[in-house]
């Protein structure tokens, strides 16, 4: 009995002095991601992929960043969303606090010049800043406060509602490191956007570009201070990337960071698994602990295993990224918007989701999310109907004549289609085959060529097809549809050809819009017209699949890219030991 | 001039031997050096006339985010920064030397100023060019891919090689038997199955928790802070799965050849006299018909040489190694022409030498094959 007690003492003391260190040591360790492929550049000005955007985040900050708690974007380094004036009918200003407290590594302070200096850079040649230049060259001009280094007014051109959070989504850059002399400041933003190609930069610019060059931050992020909460500890090309907590933060000192600013694990551990059958086994076992974007096929396999439902928990979130079937309105068989409606009865939606999606994602009646407040709910939804579709061919003066084909006096061929989708994509060519089969019961030959990424861009410019089916990627915020069906966007984002001048001019209004009211009404409008008129063909929402360690607590999986927030979460020790210490 | 009688016995050839063997070796490093420029020379100037750059690849988000922007002023934007873009990568120069223009039709001379003079250039001065993707030296970039698939791919082919002669030998040795029949099975299987399903299969049974989970479980060691043994414990039970995928995959095409070839040599007058001079039948095998026999399976193993510079695509993105493999798959897709030209110049011309070092091989097994003087 003596010996019982000594034992349970013993046993006791063991478990008292093992478990706190075991609860440390995993509070302390690092959180393991699965990313699909090396974000292969870390240039804050050219982050050339989802990953890269993500890595790019952890180190430097924006003046708005996503805000993945509320599905929109928060404000990061700024204090709020600016305020916004318009001036004229054709320019915006956008006004802008930075946060007093936000600071680089260095300890200097995050100023109006850093943002003034972050823009002219993306002006400058000869360094990978070509697609910051297409998306940030609204903005013209930076007007400093004199007397508030931290205010600051952007004078965008045009007008739109898109330019509030387009206006601050870009990392900040420091200016005293890369340009401690302010030889920039010399030049204004509309100077270097006007320079042309063919005469040679200024002798400030050609500097500076040899010492951004020379800074390779591109490969070296850690030769530029930072405003973000981490910085890069490792990066193991094509194999993993290692990401510090910085002790000392800027962040930390605020009374209350909003979701934006919150950075919990302390090591974030990025190891690239190219494929999806081992990033599965990877999780199951353990070799990491978040699994984003997860396959439809993988996530069902792992919900159906017991072990890995008790281990993990899954998520599921509509993506605003759309798979769409597009008509060439320039071909001759495609003019007549009742054909295009007729084709469109042909896809089955809500079957594709099923089989492609488990029928997660969301379906939609135009080119918006159903859950958007702008969204026309009185449409019907798009629905296979094989019997409407001969109907509406009818309609359009098509004839089935003996040969089994369909004829049109004004169409000199029989209709048939090509079919053009990305090669690589499982759920594109599950589209195609079952549109394939549909038309061919209706006596439509349609034939598929699936094409290689680049090459289906320049067929999709060039008009080389009938019908495309490719993925649209959204945002929360992005209700700009010119780019993709106005006239002037012809052979560039708009490859359906499509465009008239009076839907032209509804998008020129749905862009500048910024009364809510009358743009639900414009916005309305222009989903009815867009199921009228069937360019394009909403087909539905991809969905966001998610799995996560169950022992990770603060899980918040978004429909923002990539899905979840990595700097949210935190290990179940971590919680434990925080509320043992209050 | 030294002359020396070659040991084979017929026909009996004089040559003087370091002249003309090293001249003729000269001549074969030479043609293969020149092939190889060769090929990398099309591959370079095909892939610049590919519809699609790797401006395509560069500026594809940045034309997904639009903002507010008007439609035209962004389709100016995408088109200035496909101008600049192409511009910073020298890609708005001449392809070649010479160019022909649709209309008005005809040739022109460009002189030096053009891409193919540039990277013929820079080839000469030891350089491989920038990658398109992240701006870094392709010869680094290589270098690191190399630093994993070498070692895969090299001890692979070793093992390979002496299973398959193992196996090779005990499929010849009697006509039947249950064992022999179920190796040869198993190998017939194995050659029918592709790389990826078989990579996989291996994955699922020998990895999984489901399963047999036979390699631990661990995490990724840091490159810069590990320590050579925690690297190579931990890449130790890794690299066994690719490696035995990487074997079992190339196994068959070695075993069942050279099986075949063993069979056949037994068949011959001078097996047969020796086992009528009653050498046992093992003995035969091993010192007389397996080198004739060895002779075919050179082509084969020489074969494998560029897919040691190459890698194996499956396998290092099944089993997540950052290899050549992977690099020159990603490089193809995205357009990186650097990495693609320099990826087919170093795999066309370990081919090459391949090719050279059987013809040497040959020569050294059967003093028939080589060439008079």
């Amino acid at each position: 009995m003596r010996y019982y007690w000594l034992g349970s003492l013993l046993a006791f003391l063991t478990s008292a002095c093992s478990t706190p260190s075991a609860e440390q040591h995993q509070a302390s360790s690092p959180v393991h991601i699965r990313w699909a492929r090396d974000p292969e550049t870390l240039d804050p000005q050219t982050l050339s992929n989802q990953n890269a955007v993500d890595a790019s985040n952890l180190l430097q900050l924006a003046l708005l960043q996503n805000d993945f708690a509320t599905g929109g974007y928060g404000p990061a380094l700024v204090e709020a969303l600016p305020r916004v004036q318009l001036l004229g009918d054709s320019l915006t200003l956008l006004d802008y606090h930075l946060r007093p407290q936000a600071a680089w590594d260095s300890g200097q302070p995050v100023l109006a010049t850093d943002v003034d200096f972050t823009l002219k850079l993306m002006q400058c040649p000869n360094l990978p800043n070509e697609g910051a230049r297409v998306q940030f060259s609204f903005i013209r001009q930076v007007r400093l406060d004199p007397t508030d280094a931290r205010h600051f007014t952007f004078v965008c051109r045009g007008q739109a509602t898109e330019f509030i959070v387009s206006s601050g989504d870009y990392p900040i850059i420091s200016e005293a490191a890369l340009d401690p002399g302010h030889t920039l400041r010399k030049l204004s933003l509309a100077t270097l956007q006007d320079w042309p190609a063919t005469r040679a930069p200024a002798p400030a610019v050609a500097a500076l570009v040899r010492r951004y060059q020379q800074a390779d931050p591109a490969r070296h992020p850690e030769h530029l201070p930072g405003c973000g909460p981490y910085r890069l500890a490792a990066w193991d090309t094509d194999r993993q990337l290692i990401f510090q907590r910085k002790a000392h933060w800027w962040a930390d000192a605020l009374p209350a960071a909003p979701a934006v600013l919150q950075a919990r694990p302390q090591q974030l551990i990025f190891t690239i698994l190219p494929d999806d059958a081992t990033a599965a086994l990877a999780l199951r076992r353990h070799e990491v602990d978040v699994y984003p974007q997860v396959p439809a096929r993988i996530f069902r396999q792992l919900q159906a295993s017991p072990t890995a439902r008790q281990a993990f928990a899954f998520y599921t979130k509509s993506s605003y990224d759309l798979v769409t079937a597009g008509f060439n309105v320039r071909q001759p068989a495609l003019r007549h918007k009742l054909t295009r409606q007729a084709l469109s009865r042909l896809f089955d939606p809500a079957q594709l989701m099923v089989a492609t999606q488990l029928g997660q994602g969301s379906r939609t009646v135009g080119l918006l999310p159903p859950g958007s407040p702008f969204y026309n709910d009185s449409l019907p939804l798009p629905t296979y109907a094989p019997t409407q579709a001969a109907a509406l061919l009818r309609q359009a003066g098509w004839r089935r004549l003996a040969d089994g084909a369909w004829h049109h006096p004004a169409v000199a061929a029989p209709l048939a289609l090509v079919l053009r989708y990305r090669t690589d994509e499982l759920t594109f060519t599950a589209v195609a085959l079952q549109f394939q089969a549909a038309a061919a019961q209706l006596g439509i030959p349609v034939q598929l060529l699936p094409t290689e990424g680049s090459l289906l861009t320049s067929c999709l410019q060039s008009g080389d097809f009938d019908v495309y089916v490719r993925l649209i990627k959204g945002s929360s915020s992005g209700y700009n549809f010119a780019p993709i069906l106005h006239t002037d966007a012809i052979n560039h984002g708009n490859f359906t050809g499509f465009g008239r001048p009076d839907t032209d001019r509804l998008l020129e209004h749905i862009a500048t819009e910024g009364n809510p009211r009358r743009k639900r009404l414009l916005l309305r409008r222009f989903q009815g017209l867009l199921q009228d008129e069937m360019p394009i063909l909403p087909l539905f929402f991809v969905p966001y699949r998610l799995a996560v360690s169950r022992q990770l607590h603060h899980v918040i999986a978004s429909s923002l890219k990539p899905g979840y927030a990595a700097t949210a979460l935190s290990w179940q020790a971590a919680d434990s030991l925080a509320t043992r210490a209050h | 001039m030294r002359l020396r009688r070659f040991r084979g016995k017929r026909p009996i050839a004089w040559l003087p031997v370091r002249t003309s063997r090293g001249r003729w070796l000269l001549v074969r490093l030479a043609r293969a050096a020149l092939a190889a420029w060769g090929i990398a020379s099309l591959v370079f100037v095909v892939s610049r006339l590919l519809p699609g750059g790797p401006e395509q690849f560069a500026l594809d988000g940045a034309g997904e985010k639009w903002g507010g922007a008007s439609a035209g002023h962004v389709a100016q934007m995408q088109q200035a920064a496909r101008q600049s873009f192409r511009h910073r990568l020298g890609l708005d120069e001449p392809i070649f030397y010479v160019t022909r223009s649709p209309a008005p039709a005809g040739w022109h001379w460009h002189g030096r100023h053009n891409q193919y003079h540039r990277w013929v250039v820079q080839l000469l001065h030891g350089g491989l060019g920038q990658s398109y993707r992240d701006g870094q030296p392709v010869g680094a970039a290589l270098g690191r891919a190399l630093a994993y698939t070498l070692p895969l791919t090299g001890s692979a082919a070793v093992l390979a090689t002496g299973l398959a002669l193992y196996l090779a030998l005990y499929l010849a040795g009697a006509p039947g038997g249950r064992g022999r029949a179920l190796v040869r099975t198993l190998l017939g299987g194995l050659q029918t199955m592709p790389l990826f399903l078989l990579a996989l299969l291996l994955l699922l049974l020998l990895a999984n928790p489901d399963g047999l989970n036979l390699v631990p479980a661990g995490q990724v060691p840091n490159a810069a802070t590990s320590s050579l043994s925690q690297v190579l414990s931990y890449w130790g039970p890794r690299s066994l799965l690719p490696l035995l995928s990487l074997v079992l995959a190339v196994l068959p095409s070695l075993a069942l050849p050279l099986a075949a070839a063993l069979h056949h040599e037994l068949g011959t007058d001078y097996a047969t006299t020796a086992r009528a001079k009653g050498l046992p039948i093992s003995r035969i095998l091993r010192r007389h018909a397996l080198p004739n026999a060895l002779i075919p399976l050179l082509t084969t193993l020489t074969e494998l040489l560029p897919s040691l510079v190459a890698g194996t695509v499956v396998v290092e993105v099944v089993f997540a190694l950052p290899g050549s493999g992977r690099l020159l798959a990603q490089a193809a897709a995205t357009h990186d022409y650097p990495v693609v030209v320099a990826g087919v110049l170093l795999t066309a011309l370990v081919r090459l030498l391949g090719l050279l070092l059987a013809d040497v091989l040959y020569f050294t097994l059967d003093p028939r094959l080589r060439p008079l003087a």
